[in-house]
């Protein structure tokens, strides 16, 4: 009786596991878009096509995000010369409000702006944060919804292993 | 004697009437000769006004089919270029047709450096129906001393049967060191 619920919990933790990481965009082909970054520049996703991709959707109004960003950063600026590029797309309506939490957390990567919301719906963002990983090829590999402490090993190892390939 | 007299008498009466019936019937004939000429002729010109209906509306479902069958035909592409770009340099393209918009194209560095090299971009491809149609470009990006520039372009074109092409032209206009925005059809 106890390996059975044994073998139980674990079937549910495998199902709840792999539920959290996959989505229906898995498997496909990236959409690609345009937008406004932080540097004032527009940022194209094709035009890093070669890279492992890491695009996070975040908010101001997000507490996980707040606490992921800064992890986040850490991951780019380790892999950064290796073909690593990570694109943080804010969708708050008010983009100074992004721009000031930008600077207080002293982030680094490429903060792009989405304040129509068409690149969030492209995505299917359903929740926040939302971490979607691109291989070199431009198809999806991973999508993480939400955010809690220890997904950055996740991240970590999915990236590593897309950089292998 | 006199039985004769009126037998004689009643067969003139009976032949003059005959003969009277006979005028009569010989003018109800022309009558409705008439008539039936008259008929003939408005016959004739609804057979005529029903062809003329009839060949109408051939035409126009001819016209229906074309368009419907042939949906290439509906498409309209439209073409950003830009010439020298001393004066300007793109950020975004906000397109609207008849109100609507349907391009907001936003460039990067390396798309905007392959305008300037002469590249050519399609930046929407749509599928109008025939008449006349009204397009608003809005070009932001940096002007003169690199400073914020926004304008608008607005063209009203005829869309005919047969594929059409429009270019929006970005030009340099050293007499007033500006920008020049044209939108033009190619033939």
């Amino acid at each position: 009786m106890k390996s059975r619920n044994i073998l139980l919990g674990l079937a549910l933790g495998v199902i709840a596991a792999s539920s959290l990481a996959s989505s229906d965009l898995t498997g496909q082909s990236a959409p690609d878009f345009a937008l406004k970054s932080s540097g004032g520049e527009n940022l194209r996703l094709s035009e890093y096509r070669g890279d492992v991709v890491m695009v996070n959707f975040w908010a101001t109004w997000c507490g996980p995000c707040r606490q992921e960003m800064p992890l986040l950063d850490e991951l780019y600026s380790r892999y950064q010369r290796v073909g690593f590029s990570l694109l943080g797309v804010n969708i708050d309506d008010n983009s100074s409000k992004a721009m000031d939490m930008v600077s207080e957390l002293g982030v680094s990567f490429p903060v792009l702006f989405d304040s129509r919301k068409e690149v969030s719906k492209l995505y299917e963002v359903d929740a926040m944060p939302v971490t979607v990983i691109i291989d070199r090829e431009g198809t999806i590999r991973y999508v993480h919804h939400g955010y809690k402490p220890g997904y950055e090993e996740k991240y970590l190892d999915q990236i590593r292993s897309l950089l292998r390939e | 004697m006199v039985t004769k007299r009126l037998l004689i008498s009643l067969a003139t009466s009976m032949m003059l009437a005959l003969s009277v019936t006979s005028v009569a019937q010989n003018t109800e004939t022309t009558d409705a000769a008439a008539d039936s000429r008259s008929e003939f002729r408005s016959l004739d010109e609804d057979v005529q006004d029903l062809k003329k209906e009839v060949l109408d509306l051939n035409r126009d479902l001819f016209l229906l089919e074309e368009e419907l069958l042939f949906p290439a035909n509906s498409q309209v592409a439209f073409f950003i270029s830009m010439d020298v770009g001393e004066y300007f340099e793109i950020d975004s393209v906000n397109l609207k047709i008849d109100g609507k918009e349907v391009a907001n194209y936003l460039y990067t560095e390396r798309e905007a450096g392959a305008l300037v090299r002469g590249g050519v971009h399609r930046v929407h491809m749509a599928n109008l129906k025939t008449g006349d149609h009204e397009l608003i470009a809005v070009f932001t990006g940096s002007g003169p001393h690199t400073r914020d520039y926004r304008r608008g372009a607005t063209m009203t074109f005829n869309k005919g049967i047969g594929a059409k092409y429009m270019e929006l032209e970005i030009t340099d206009r050293v007499k007033k060191q500006q920008p020049e925005f044209v939108i033009k059809e190619w033939e």
